[in-house]
């Protein structure tokens, strides 16, 4: 075809990414990996156990499937029988005994390389937990603490020879494990790309590795590009260093999936990452802690509702953590293992107790976390001896804003961390308080620009972090030139952190599109934002990017500290959206410090009507909308009450979410007692319950509203019936099977939400479709998951356009393109099942999916296909396909099954389903037994022999076979076998099969136009 | 892949071939082995006053008394044992931009000299709790072991940026209840660059390191007289891979070298100060001028490079803030590639046709001198970012010098194969002058 690749070469990926390749490259230039010696006997492998040295011994058995017959050997007897075993079970009678090198540290660093052979390291980071964790899955810290300069050279100096004999030009990421008792070291792996790290690594120093790599791949050697963040007269050719310390910490769905298995290891379960700056490690950490937004902003005393999640009525959850489960969770990394560390030294455990029971963490690290509980030990002694916010003096807050605690913190702090909760902290003593002695105190951060050059010259990088190290230093710091003279308006935008269930990079896209309409307007664009893997956080997309949690602490400083004239708060998903009524709380305190913010677009007490429950139901009547009859409650009665009236099923789901937390179907009062069992009730934290619209069709209308004209973006028809969480459906645009009658209402009542609520800018409208009537579900008054895909399908820059109106503008002043309407566009989600164990691969209610992805044809079934392609799971043109669908899908299957069958597939079936598929007529179908009934072949026997190229399951929300189905949805996921659990997803399936023999649709060019 | 040998002293001549019973010499770390360690930093008040008349309140550490001295600033991430221990350093008080200083503790045999060279130290949180193997005791213990002040709490980048603005400036920092005390020395101070600060580092007297070093083919190695204006051990070190060395103090003379110990090429090593001192940094000059005009192969780092300037007549000047740090660009104009080199110097050489690139802004610079060294040169390497020069070729003489230090420690081992050039330089010209390198008695 004559198209050339660039900026990698084929070889290199091999050599890397190969295991034997990469040993021999390795070994090539005398670099050390890890030590493997291959045995036929037993004598051997004891000999090569004397060799190798020293215990624990990893058995990898040649040639078995899955593993079978490897582990880990801690001493003599270990190996010798996991050996035994592991030649018996070896096709050749053989196993690898290789030294483990588990509990070793683990050390990265990012090189970059040009044609010429200029090479040079971007940043180097160490991992917190060592070996064994995934680096995607710890905790990572920049630039690495713990080497030596003599130690880091080595690995510099390894890492270098790398690249050179990979020959890579551009960036990559090597990895080492280190012993630190002895200093000796292996090269783990090396990433001949640009990675999650590199991003990481960008982010920390402020080197845009993923640009310069581009450029290096297109010719440019690095001494020839101007350093981009110090700019002209000095060169791309130099290494950042550091004058901060950057931690990275995870973002893990278990808040979400609360079956899944939270054990970390090698595999990547986390979705996201948030990362922080700071001038100390402590202050980095609890920064990045902060930034998390699992529910808990600051590490607190774990109690027993810690081991439930915090969402229970469990009478024990003011209890302490055992200390078995504390040890428990200090051992095994997961999620909590941070938060334990913490706890351990609060319970007075000593380094060394805490090394060994973590496997390994560096007595470094552990000496930081061990400062951290002290000081926090330090709050509470005084707030036992009657220190309150009030009398804190100037010497103590700064020295605890220093080590990174939050106002909120040391509020709680002082009050002891009262079971009731930080929110719940009396009067006076709580984090308003905290924040007004810190005020009169005139306590500030600084902020600090990431400079890539500890301040050796002037950095042109608008690029800043909070910390309130300072000290006497009366003078401001890292003033940006200019500032103080710019006559322009200075609006910020604040993002939507980390990327998580529910909240994905789609927000990002939007916060991107405001900064971008803000400039349009010739105002200044500010962001905020924690998530190092956004192009929001790239210090060239806004006019100043402040790299700091997402709090109201933390934003208010940045607004005091700019002197912003306003915020702009509905593109950062639900992370941004509920800052607005806090800081229009907070504001009349702001402007006594001569800060006079706008809170731009839809004022605070409109998102208020359109998010609390009561309030929007009232609206709906108001305006004469429809709702499927719903109820709050408080109390366990309340709930059971309203179910009775609403009548089963409902749907129960706790109010002000994102994502669908806690969200259920119930059949039965017997399954709301069970779900009342796990949920969490009180005055402040309501449940809604609602009738659940059985087998209706669902609309998600994205739209904008400048107060007297509404512009509707797109009105998209999810594929699953109403129930199956949105951001888990596939959808369309257009609709595909809403009459035009329908349509029209839905057009108007959107017009009418926008207009009656008082919308400026961006919502999100939920409609259900049930026996012909229009139901509205929700209203998000802020910008939805939806909008990149509404823009990519009709053209229109919906955000930019969103955000412009929301700023000011009128939608009849901007010269809106028309929206392209010549194909379909579907969006289909993707699901992390693989990397999740123990959550069913069903969508439900709860959203599960981490990503989405788009197609786009003139037919809507080649549309269809080519989203699904793109999923990356395969669209079967032959072989056999799996039917077990409930009751009431049973005949509607027949249809279905005759066409596969007609294009070739053989049919399979339970015999209940395969009675009715029979029923039609001349149906070939093949029984096979139900999994419960434990014989054979069953779905699960068919699927691993490879009989089964795709599963159509519709499961029962209730009964005996929802066992079933998980266990034979697991095994797909596994087999990587397509299945879909929806009627309609079937019949959509079977017009994409029917694409797919025709052949992969042709390409389609998209194009968004711009605004004025 | 750590070089440190777990024991104290500095032996260049250990492990190589031929050599038996080299010396050992004292490393700044010796003092805290078999010692108990001092007490933890007494957590007192102290203020640092800058010649600007900022002032900035930390906590003391260290030996708890006044520092005072040219205020200067490394960007190093690590490398701290090596920066404090480089005799560059005399005269000025250090600040480390990086702000947790003292990580890995101080580990024996990695010094760079036998004591600490800062008059003090600033940073913004020492490590009172190191966590290396090697590690024998917290910086605090090596100051307290060297006499020196440090200071901690500070709020480095704000002083970072305005030593930028500035340019390097006097300070004095010591106890708050002495500030009254530190006002009068800043005001009566004098900038270290007028002592005569290679005097106070360079050796006593003449050493041979390796004495019957050989190559692998049992061959004796060339003998090079190394001139010490306070040089770096790990020079010492790389130069007794490829030489036999004599340790030379800065203040002998081409004459005593040759009369003493017949060398076969010359090195002048890094060191303090001004580069145009009338004091001993004119001795070694001369020196270094002499040996070039003899057609003796020279090499010269840092320092070294500055006399090599000076000498073929180049003016030399205070540079704003210096070059200080691990992460310094060096481009070969020979063969257009960068190196990122470990630097630590305040002067520089003036370019020939340029000038005096990123001065100070006292424009403190040399006389216009003459070219001494009947030889003509060339700017071979020049700083990426500043455009200043970094490294000079003689012309017809078997003879170049460069500002950066590719011995390293702290800092990266791009420039280390320069070693080699020098080497093949001295083993060429050797050969091409048809002189054979016998072996040498070890000198009076």
């Amino acid at each position: 075809m004559g198209v050339e690749l660039i900026g990698c070469n084929l070889a290199a990926i091999d050599e890397a990414e190969d295991r034997d390749l990469f040993k021999k490259v390795c070994e090539e230039i005398d670099l050390p990996v890890c030590k493997a010696l291959a045995c036929d006997s037993i004598d051997e492998v004891i000999a090569a156990a004397e060799e190798l040295g020293s215990f624990p011994l990893l058995i990898r058995p040649a040639f078995t499937l899955g593993g079978l017959g490897g582990g880990t050997a801690f001493n003599m007897g270990e190996l010798v029988e996991i050996a035994s075993q592991g030649i018996l079970h070896s096709a050749i009678g053989q196993v690898l005994i290789e030294e483990s090198i588990l509990g070793w540290q683990e050390h990265e660093y990012e090189v970059m390389r040009d044609g010429s052979d200029n090479a040079i390291i971007v940043c180097t980071m160490e991992n917190i937990d060592p070996m064994g964790v995934h680096t995607g899955e710890s905790i990572v810290v920049a630039p690495q603490q713990t080497l030596s300069d003599s130690d880091h050279q080595g690995l510099r100096d390894a890492a270098l020879k790398l690249i050179r004999r990979l020959n890579i030009k551009g960036g990559c990421n090597v990895q080492f494990a280190v012993e630190q008792s002895t200093g000796d070291y292996r090269v783990i792996e090396v990433n001949p790309r640009v990675s999650r790290s590199s991003a990481l690594a960008s982010k920390a120093t402020g080197y845009p590795i993923a640009r310069m790599a581009a450029l290096i791949a297109v010719g440019y050697t690095l001494d020839e590009l101007p350093n981009p963040i110090t700019g002209e007269g000095t060169t791309a050719a130099f290494e950042p260093t550091l004058d901060y310390c950057v931690v990275k910490i995870p973002r893990w769905p278990f808040d979400k999936f609360r079956t899944a298995d939270r054990k970390i290891g090698t595999s990547m379960k986390s979705t996201g990452e948030v990362m922080a700056i700071g001038r100390s490690f402590e202050e980095a950490c609890l920064k990045a802690w902060a930034s998390l937004e699992y529910g808990k902003p600051h590490p607190r005393p774990l109690t027993m509702s810690d081991a439930s999640d915090g969402e229970t009525m469990d009478e024990r959850a003011s209890e302490k953590l055992p200390t078995a489960l504390l040890e428990d969770w200090l051992r095994i990394p997961t999620d909590r293992r941070m938060g334990a560390v913490i706890e351990a030294f609060r319970r007075g455990y000593s380094i060394e107790d805490v090394r060994d029971l973590t496997g390994g963490i560096t007595r470094w690290f552990l000496r930081r976390f061990e400062k951290l509980a002290a000081i926090e030990t330090e709050i509470r002694a005084a707030g036992e001896i009657g220190m309150r916010p009030a009398g804190i003096p100037e010497s103590e807050m700064r020295s605890w804003k220093g080590a990174g605690f939050t106002d909120l913190h040391i509020a709680d702090a002082l009050c002891g961390f009262p079971e009731s909760g930080f929110k719940n902290l009396p009067t006076g003593q709580d984090e308003t308080a905290l924040r007004m002695r810190r005020h009169e105190l005139r306590v500030h951060p600084r902020y600090r620009m990431v400079d890539s050059c500890a301040a050796e010259f002037a950095a042109v990088t608008p690029y800043y972090y909070s910390t309130y190290e300072g000290g006497s230093a009366g003078s401001g710091v890292d003033y940006v030139p200019g500032l103080s003279s710019s006559v322009k308006q200075k609006i910020a935008v604040v993002g939507s952190g980390p990327i998580r269930i529910g909240q994905g990079i789609e927000f990002d896209y939007g916060c991107v599109h405001a900064a971008g309409a803000i400039q349009d307007l010739g105002h200044e664009a500010i962001i905020i934002n924690n998530n190092p893997e956004t192009v929001s956080t790239d210090f060239d997309t806004s006019d100043r990017l402040y790299f700091d949690p997402l709090t109201l602490e933390s934003v208010s400083e940045i607004l005091l500290r700019e002197d912003a004239n306003g915020i702009l708060l509905q593109f950062g998903g639900q992370t941004a959206i509920n800052l607005a009524i806090p800081l229009a709380n907070e504001l009349p305190h702001l402007s006594t410090m001569g800060l006079e913010l706008t809170m731009e677009g839809t004022s605070p007490e409109s998102i208020d009507e359109a998010s609390d429950r009561e309030r929007f139901e009232e609206f709906a009547l108001r305006c004469g909308l429809r709702m499927p009859d719903g109820a709050t409650a408080t109390t366990p009665e309340g709930v059971r009450h309203a179910a009775n009236e609403i009548g089963y099923p409902v749907l129960v789901r706790p109010s002000y979410v994102l994502g669908g937390r806690g969200m259920e179907i119930l059949a039965n009062y017997k399954q709301l007692e069970s779900y009342m069992r796990d949920a969490y009730l009180s005055s402040d934290r309501p449940l809604l319950i609602d009738k659940y619209l059985g087998n209706a069709m669902e609309l998600d209308v994205d739209a904008v509203c400048d107060g007297e004209d509404v512009l509707i973006g797109a009105i998209m028809e999810h594929l699953e019936e109403a129930g199956i969480h949105s951001g888990d459906s596939t959808c369309f645009i257009p609709p595909q099977n809403v009459p035009d009658e329908i349509l029209e209402q839905v057009e108007e009542w959107t017009r009418v939400i926008g207009l009656e609520l008082g919308v400026r800018g961006c919502y999100n409208i939920q409609f259900a479709i049930h026996d012909g009537l229009l139901y509205v579900l929700e209203v998000n008054p802020r910008g939805s998951r939806t909008f990149p895909f509404v823009a990519k399908s009709t053209g229109i820059p919906l955000a930019r356009i969103a955000a412009r109106v929301a700023l000011g503008e009128r939608l009849c002043d901007l010269d809106i393109p028309d929206p392209q309407n010549d194909a379909v566009c579907v969006k289909a989600p993707v699901f992390p099942f693989i990397k999740l164990r123990g959550l069913d691969p069903a969508p439900g209610p709860e959203m599960k999916s981490t990503g989405e992805v788009m197609g786009s044809h003139v037919r809507a079934s080649a549309a269809y296909l080519k989203a699904r392609l793109a999923t990356e799971i395969p669209v079967p043109t032959q072989g056999g396909v799996y039917i077990t669908v409930k009751d009431e899908d049973k005949y509607s299957m027949i249809p279905l099954a005759e066409k596969l069958n007609a294009m070739g597939f053989t049919i399979y079936a339970t015999r209940g389903t395969s009675r009715v598929l029979r029923s039609a007529g001349d149906l070939e179908v093949k029984t096979c037994y139900r999994i419960a009934e434990g014989r054979s072949p069953d779905a699960l026997d068919l699927m691993r022999q490879g009989k089964i190229q795709l599963v159509i399951n519709t499961p029962r929300s209730t009964g005996g076979a929802v066992l079933d189905g998980n266990m034979m949805r697991r095994l797909a996921v596994e087999l990587n076998i397509p299945f879909v659990t929806t009627l309609a997803g079937a019949r959509m399936e079977v017009e994409a099969i029917k694409e797919a023999m025709d052949g992969i649709p042709e390409p389609r060019l998209l194009e968004i136009k711009s605004l004025n | 892949m750590s070089e440190s040998s777990g024991h104290g002293g500095f032996c260049p001549g250990a492990g190589i071939r031929g050599v038996e019973h080299p010396p050992t010499f004292p490393d700044a770390a010796d003092s805290l082995l078999n010692s108990p360690g001092s007490e933890q930093p007494s957590g007192s008040k102290g203020v640092l006053l800058l010649a600007d008349g900022t002032r900035f309140e930390g906590t003391l550490f260290g030996t708890e008394e006044i520092a005072e001295g040219e205020l200067v600033f490394t960007t190093g991430m690590c490398g701290y044992q090596e920066s404090l221990t480089d005799p560059s350093f005399a005269g000025q008080v250090l600040t480390f931009t990086y702000p947790l200083l003292g990580n890995y503790g101080v580990h024996p045999g990695v010094s760079e000299s036998s004591s600490v060279h800062p008059r003090g130290v600033v940073c913004k949180q020492h490590m009172a709790f190191p966590d290396h193997r090697d590690s024998v005791g917290s910086v605090h213990d090596l100051l307290v072991a060297h006499n020196i002040p440090g200071i901690e709490g500070i709020d480095t980048r704000a002083l970072t940026r305005r030593v930028r603005e500035h340019g390097t400036l006097l300070c004095v920092f010591g106890p708050a209840e002495r500030a009254d005390e530190m006002e009068t020395i800043l005001q009566e101070m004098t900038p270290p660059d007028a002592d005569d600060l290679v005097a106070e580092v360079t050796c006593d007297e003449p050493r041979l390191l390796n004495p019957g070093a050989t190559d692998e083919k049992g061959e004796s190695l060339p003998r090079l007289a190394a001139i010490d204006c306070g040089v770096k051990h790990n020079i010492l070190r790389e130069l007794c891979r490829r030489f036999e060395v004599v340790w030379c103090p800065a203040s002998m003379t081409l004459e005593e070298m040759i009369r003493d110990w017949s060398p076969d090429a010359l090195f002048a090593s890094n060191g303090p100060g001004d580069p145009a001192h009338p004091g001993t940094a004119t001795d070694a000059r001369k020196t270094l001028a002499a040996a070039v005009r003899q057609g003796m192969p020279v090499m010269g780092i840092c320092l070294g490079h500055q006399l090599m300037g000076l000498a073929a007549g180049l003016r030399t000047y205070k540079l704003r803030y210096g070059h200080r740090g691990s992460n310094q660009p060096v481009m070969d104009l020979e063969t257009r590639r960068v190196h990122i080199t470990s630097q630590n110097h305040g002067f520089a050489v003036e370019d020939p046709i340029q000038g005096m690139l990123a001065p100070h802004p006292s424009g403190a610079c040399s006389e216009v001198t003459d070219n001494v060294l009947g030889a003509e040169f060339k700017v071979r390497h020049v700083n990426s970012n500043d455009g200043t020069v970094e490294g000079l070729d003689l012309l017809d003489k078997p003879a170049f010098t460069i500002q950066f230090h590719p011995e390293a420690c702290p800092g990266p081992h791009d420039a280390s194969p320069l070693f080699d050039r020098f080497q093949n330089m001295v083993v060429e010209h050797l050969s091409r002058t048809g002189a054979e390198i016998v072996t040498k008695d070890g000198g009076p």
